[in-house]
């Protein structure tokens, strides 16, 4: 689901459009935390796509915990 | 007159959001009695690694009512609240247009969808507010987020881009709700299907959550969608986040 992008950042695999992973993901990660409404773009409530902790890049995002 | 504001770069990733921040001017505008306010909406930006963006880059902005007197007053007090209330890191940037003294709308719009796609410099942003007598200003950092907040504006000004802040709540006894009494508890201006359909005050929504509007059309509005049951003729449902999300 993860992997070390070449500046050692934990990048998700699952790009942009895999909810049901980000959910997962997000699911079994104690550092969750619900960004603001208005950056929340999954479905699912507890989803990796709408934590504070995720930074966007073209692909996909890394997380920043 | 009618003024844009524009704010970005303000927060981290533990501090109070951009949106929020945004939202607090706005409400001093009302509350000092300096004009009325519009809804806030958020523009997304380019993501690129080039962009010293916190986790999503996108600029908020809002449209007011003030005469100019009041605009300056607000310019000072705007700055001030950016300097002490962004994240400490952040590069705050402000811009306040006043709509009818714009030189070329047609650059600033320009300028705003090229922050969707390309990396731009913070010497274009100032040397364009310049040209087109627009008020830009740095708050602290880099300063770097005074592109946004110009790009925010000009994509303001399209009327067709970007989420209004927030969600709207709306009771109903059986989950469903006719457009004419959407349109009556909410602010929005039209309910249209993704296809560009407008639905009429008889047809009904499905109320399952908060409602979400997007600017489209210089507009508030609420996108549905087809009921995947169709139970009932014109039956439809609010889009989802996901849906929303290339708004």
């Amino acid at each position: 689901m993860w992997r070390v992008n070449h500046q050692g950042q934990k990048e998700f695999l699952g790009g942009n459009n895999d909810c049901q992973g980000a959910a997962q993901a997000a699911e079994a990660c104690l550092n969750f935390t619900p960004d603001d409404e208005d950056e929340q773009v999954a479905n699912e409530q507890v989803s990796c796509y709408n934590c504070r902790y995720r930074r966007w890049g073209k692909e996909t995002f890394v997380c920043c915990k | 007159m009618r003024i844009l504001i524009c704010i970005d770069d303000t927060d981290d990733l533990e501090s109070v959001g951009t949106g929020e921040l945004a939202e607090m001017l706005a409400a001093t505008i009302n509350n000092r009695g300096w004009g009325k306010t519009y809804g806030v909406t958020r523009h997304q930006l380019l993501v690129h690694p080039d962009i010293p963006y916190t986790s999503h880059n996108s600029s908020m902005c809002f449209e007011a009512d003030m005469d100019e007197q009041q605009v300056k007053q607000f310019i000072d007090y705007a700055a001030e609240f950016l300097g002490s209330k962004s994240a400490p890191g952040s590069d705050p940037g402000l811009c306040v247009a006043i709509l009818d003294q714009i030189a070329s709308l047609e650059n600033l719009v320009d300028f705003g969808r090229k922050a969707k796609i390309a990396v731009l410099a913070k010497d274009d942003a100032y040397e364009l507010a310049r040209e087109l007598g627009i008020h830009l200003s740095e708050h602290g950092g880099t300063g770097q987020g005074v592109i946004g907040a110009l790009a925010g504006v000009g994509l303001r000004i399209t009327g067709n881009d970007g989420r209004f802040k927030g969600k709207v709540y709306m009771n109903t006894t059986d989950g469903l709700a006719s457009v004419r009494e959407i349109r009556g508890h909410t602010k929005v201006d039209m309910v249209r299907s993704l296809g560009g359909k407008v639905l009429e005050d008889h047809e009904t929504v499905l109320i399952e959550e908060a409602l979400k509007f997007v600017l489209l059309d210089g507009k508030s509005v609420l996108l549905v969608r087809p009921h995947e049951d169709m139970v009932k003729e014109s039956l439809w449902r609010p889009c989802s986040k996901q849906q929303l999300k290339v708004y």
